[in-house]
């Protein structure tokens, strides 16, 4: 018998609900007459905005650009007129500036933006790509890509990971842009590895998703390519646990994968670069999975960055009986109840589930199941370390540092207990007391 | 739009199917072939000891947590937490228990066993246990009077293992051992606890329990090969002076304990590297006092001590981090 590739120890397998949009075909959202273009979409140094309210701005313009070290910029989606630059506040309590746009539908572009080229392969040109077209991890961080493709000179990336695991429950994104941009994902490895000077890919994808696995077998023309499937199995999607499902390398604790030789990008990312590379583009849509029992139309759809949520709902038909709405997958995603919020590079879905489909739980004291030991895919005691946190043991909170905030030990806590929670808030806690200094 | 009626709360969103009462449920369920079995071997008998137990049991659970204040107090004392401990406890006392031993069986599991420590979760020793080696010291004469057949008032005799320990190896060497495994009456014998006659039926149980994944195999493997092998070496050495190593498998608690005792959440180290040692401990305190002690069994004695060690072990056995 032939076992599936996949990490070492713990995970879990919540439903899939792959199949309420996985046949829809990516459709493309047309832009509303007003745009909310957030200024911070990425991890790292906050961006100066370089537009007031009155200006004009054509589509592709920088609205806003990062003065130093870790960061990213944000190009306009339309053209039309800057009306207001205003905060608003993000779920998780994050505030974040964000231009509004109103869209004069003239789709005038920047000089020299969308149009076919055929790019240099070379490393500092490729950075520069990536960097002039605001391109970040679209698989949810926003770490800036032309960061995480910049390893330091003392380390050598022989491989690219793909990252089309897709464990999320619902979303099915990445799965679609696999079915309907196959050659172009392609395509963008293949500049990635020569622009990087990288031998081997591997596209991992979870087996729920055979057809994507036979498209990119069937378009693949690259030697250097591979396409492996791996186990559905919560959360192979994880950098870590990806990383040795598809090559049984163990990124050492609290280290990135370079360290094993090997850079992650999502599949999503992979098609900025290609419209960035080839189509001097700038990254301004987003695909993303509109889902749960609590849409009409749930589907896959292309939206510019900036689109409301509001709009989305009332592009996928509207709601009905809805009593959570989620950004991201159930899992990882973040809870939210205002409409008003835009989408931005990083929403890889947005989720609007009924009562039935996840119900609340109480919480219980902790009756020492050991269950979230044996599913954390970090190998932690997330019980001690809820524990620990709540009370701000700091002694024995060091190991939160390690947890990928995947969220398998409160999914599988018959006790109803918010480990996951507890402990990236303990995360918090520990991070400002080791700045403290002890 | 935006519209209040939606929960904003952490997440993730999706939750296991199995919680605290399906978890005890299936606990229940896993526990009825042994428990049917009573009945059949001791009808009206094996009915009085499993209800009275199962209603004192039940009744004490409600009125310490109501006297503790908790809220939700139906759900939480209806979560089958209490009903596993009263059917426990059932399983553990001999057919001819009187209705106010079952009483004050569940009154000190209830009090002493859990509430006492702050309810289920902080309790550290598995108070089903706790109430059967109360009422063992307490009521000595009840607790070791076997009854053969259905009638209480004229023939008892003692266990397999009590028989040992009576009347040296002899008396036991010409027993039925497949009949003892399936809980068949073996002449001569008192069978035991009401619970534990069938190794077969609990065996099923067992199963059941790690087939669902409420259960690691880990625990019971561990404690019955550990018991199998501690007591096969002194057999193989002086077959003469030892029962052999699958009569103990096949008398006393040991399956009892092995699947539905030493697996007990609550009192149980939390690592797999803990759970073994745990198994291990369990196994060897059987042996010993199965081979040497003074009483006949082991089980109920080994496992609460092995509880008091479970602090220990859990400090010591810490997780293995990935790519740590």
């Amino acid at each position: 018998m032939i076992r599936a590739k996949t990490f070492r120890m713990g995970g879990i397998h919540p439903v899939e609900k792959k199949e309420l949009a996985e046949n829809s075909a990516l459709d493309r959202m047309p832009i509303p007459e007003l745009l909310h273009v957030p200024v911070n979409q990425h991890i790292g140094a906050p961006c100066k905005i370089l537009v007031n309210a009155g200006d004009r701005v054509k589509k592709n313009q920088i609205l806003a650009e990062t003065e130093a070290g870790l960061g990213s910029i944000v190009h306009s989606p339309v053209s039309g007129e800057c009306i207001d630059v205003k905060e608003m506040v993000f779920p998780g309590n994050r505030k974040n500036s964000v231009i509004i746009i109103k869209n004069d539908n003239l789709n005038e572009k920047m000089e020299n933006t969308e149009i076919q080229i055929e790019p240099a392969r070379d490393t500092g040109s490729f950075l520069d790509i990536l960097k002039n077209a605001g391109i970040i991890g679209m698989g949810g961080a926003g770490f800036p890509t032309y960061f995480k493709m910049n390893p330091p000179k003392d380390k050598s990336c022989d491989m690219l990971i793909i990252n089309a695991a897709e464990c999320e429950p619902y979303l099915n994104a990445d799965y679609r842009a696999m079915l309907e941009y196959s050659d172009k994902l392609i395509e963008g490895i293949s500049y990635i590895l020569d622009s990087m000077g990288m031998k081997t890919a591997i596209i991992g994808i979870e087996s729920n998703k055979p057809k994507a696995v036979d498209m990119l077998n069937k378009i693949n023309n690259d030697s250097r390519i591979t396409i492996q499937p791996v186990k559905t199995k919560y959360p192979q999607g994880a950098e870590k646990q990806l990383i040795y499902s598809l090559t049984k390398r163990v990124v050492p604790i609290r280290k990135l994968p370079f360290e094993v030789g090997v850079i992650v990008q999502n599949v999503g990312t992979i098609l900025a670069i290609h419209d960035a590379a080839f189509n001097a583009k700038p990254l301004t849509d987003r695909i993303l999975t509109v889902s749960g029992n609590g849409i009409k139309n749930p589907k896959n759809i292309i939206a510019a960055v900036g689109t409301l949520v509001k709009d989305v709902i009332e592009f996928c038909g509207g709601l009905d009986n809805a009593i959570y709405a989620i950004n991201g997958g159930p899992m990882m995603g973040k809870a939210f109840d205002d409409f008003d919020l835009p989408v931005t590079k990083t929403t890889s879905g947005l989720l609007f589930l009924t009562e039935d489909e996840c119900e609340e739980t109480e919480e219980r004291a902790c009756i020492r199941c050991s269950k979230c030991l044996f599913v954390c895919p970090m190998g932690l005691n997330p019980t001690a370390l809820m524990d620990a946190s709540k009370k701000r043991k700091y002694e024995y909170m060091d190991d939160v540092l390690d947890c990928i905030e995947c969220g398998s030990c409160t999914y599988i806590c018959p006790s109803g207990r918010q480990l996951a929670d507890s402990i990236i808030k303990g995360k918090e806690k520990y991070n400002k007391y080791l700045k403290r200094g002890k | 739009m935006s519209d209040n009626k939606f929960i904003v709360r952490a997440a993730p969103f999706l939750r296991h199917r199995d919680d605290i009462k399906s978890i005890m449920w299936t606990v229940i369920i896993a526990l009825m072939p042994a428990t049917l079995w009573a009945l059949y071997l001791y009808r009206f008998r094996a009915l009085s000891v499993i209800l009275f137990t199962i209603l004192f049991t039940q009744l004490f659970e409600w009125i310490f947590l109501k006297i503790r204040g908790i809220k939700n107090l139906t759900s939480v004392a209806f979560d089958g937490s209490a009903l596993v401990t009263g059917l426990l406890i059932a399983l553990n006392l001999p057919s001819a228990s009187p209705w106010w031993m079952c009483a004050i069986g569940g009154f000190v599991a209830m009090l002493f066993g859990k509430h006492v420590y702050g309810g289920l979760g902080n309790n550290p020793f598995n108070p089903a246990l706790v109430a059967r080696v109360f009422l063992l010291l307490s009521f000595p004469t009840i607790m070791t009077t076997w009854t053969v057949g259905l009638n209480p008032d004229v023939i008892s005799a003692a266990t397999p293992l009590g028989m040992i320990k009576a009347e040296g190896l002899s008396s036991i060497q010409n027993l039925d051992m497949l009949k003892m495994f399936i809980g068949l009456p073996v002449s001569g014998t008192g069978g035991g606890s009401i619970g534990e006659i069938s190794e077969l039926a609990l065996l099923l149980g067992g199963l059941l329990l790690i087939a669902r994944g409420i259960i690691k195999p880990l625990i019971p493997i561990i404690y019955i090969g550990t018991v199998f092998i501690f007591t096969g070496i002194f057999y193989f050495v002086d077959p003469g002076a030892y029962a052999s190593p699958v009569f103990h498998m096949v008398t006393g608690g040991l399956f009892l304990g092995a699947f539905f005792m030493a697996t007990d959440y609550v009192t149980t180290p939390l690592t797999a590297k803990g759970k073994l040692i745990f198994a291990l401990g369990c196994g060897i305190i059987t042996s010993l006092i199965r081979l040497f002690g003074s009483y006949p069994e082991g089980v109920s004695f080994s496992i609460l001590i092995m509880n008091a060690l479970t602090p220990t072990i859990d400090k010591y056995t810490k997780t293995r981090k990935f790519g740590g």
